[in-house]
């Protein structure tokens, strides 16, 4: 019984919940808290390995093309990693991301998220994870990034993004 | 509120929310910056500024005061404005950071401060590319302290100054 509690309570979190509001220092090493990173703009929440990863150099090459798109259309992207601030931040430059990363080196969400990536002993990272998410941190949609093409293509990401906005926007219909 | 009315004076200012003496590299006295609230009449030459790059309970800090031309129109949505907020939010040092607005169209300048012993990484401000700059050493009691922007975000929210990040009201899913 006591085991299927716990099964539960680390159950990886699943559309229609919300997401817990992680506090975390971002790449600059300040805390952060992702209510207040979301603000009132839908949310991309990345989860990835670490830079070493040539799955994650792949998924943020394209995450890198959208953030065009993304910054003109008031929606966010964080990306989370168990690097510590400085490689996150380091990492961060060199692909040239306009976004917020945040470094859980202590890993204290990893396994409450039920996300350590257990095949990988040796730095026992995160899994890949990509979560669509409204400005409350109410999930729309997460996709498992374990096999790559578990990911979310941009144009899912596109559709998620449309669908969020749409809900979200009073003035999604032009005001007459 | 998302922000107030700023300017540089050359006279201590009066009714401010905030207020502070300011001085040239050289040490030469520069005049005052003075911040007001929205609700107060609007100061002659004042621009909008991010209430957060402003706390009267904030520490000394060197200033990169970059200023449109009295005259000189630049639209927010210039490409060359756009650049530059692009290069804040992938190199962000500050201490405090806000484009300086003019209208609901046009930028008047950027407040970018650092909080340190020497202006020497105010050479990185990207908005010196854009507009005549000075550098300022500014006393306590003026300069904020504000988070990095999330990103990647550079439009602003209902022609608040950049990088305010909300709109006056939100609605729930």
């Amino acid at each position: 019984m006591q085991h299927d509690l716990t099964q539960v309570l680390r159950a990886r979190p699943a559309p229609g919940e919300t997401f817990p509001d992680l506090a975390l220092p971002d790449h600059s090493g300040n805390p952060r808290r992702l209510s207040e990173l979301a603000g009132g703009d839908p949310l991309l929440l990345q989860f990835y390995r670490g830079f070493w990863c040539p799955k994650e150099q792949a998924f943020f090459r394209g995450l890198v093309r959208l953030q065009d798109e993304a910054e003109v259309a008031y929606t966010r992207f964080v990306s989370v990693s168990v690097d510590p601030p400085e490689v996150a931040a380091a990492f961060r430059a060199g692909l040239g991301a306009r976004w917020t990363f945040l470094s859980d080196a202590d890993r204290t969400y990893v396994e409450e998220l039920d996300l350590l990536e257990t095949t990988d002993t040796l730095h026992r990272p995160y899994a890949p994870t990509v979560f669509t998410l409204y400005p409350d941190l109410t999930i729309h949609a997460a996709y498992n990034g374990y096999w790559f093409w578990g990911r979310p293509t941009l144009e899912e990401l596109r559709q998620d993004f449309r669908h969020i906005t749409r809900t979200i926007r009073p003035d999604w219909e032009v005001p007459r | 509120m998302a922000w107030l009315w700023f300017a540089l004076l050359n006279e201590q200012p009066h009714g401010t929310v905030a207020a502070a003496r300011c001085w040239d590299i050289e040490g030469r006295a520069s005049g005052w910056l003075a911040a007001w609230s929205v609700s107060h009449d609007r100061p002659p030459g004042s621009l909008g500024i991010d209430v957060r790059a402003v706390d009267p309970g904030g520490a000394a800090a060197w200033v990169s005061l970059a200023l449109a031309a009295p005259g000189e129109r630049v639209l927010f949505d210039d490409p060359a404005v756009s650049w530059a907020l692009r290069q804040t939010l992938a190199h962000w040092p500050w201490a405090a950071m806000s484009t300086l607005t003019r209208d609901s169209s046009t930028i008047g300048g950027a407040f970018t401060a650092i909080q340190a012993s020497s202006p020497r990484a105010l050479s990185d401000d990207p908005f010196t590319r854009l507009f005549r700059a000075r550098v300022l050493y500014v006393d306590r009691g003026f300069v904020g302290w504000m988070p990095s922007p999330v990103g990647p975000g550079i439009q602003r929210y209902s022609g608040s100054p950049w990088p305010w990040d909300h709109f006056p009201t939100v609605t729930g899913v």
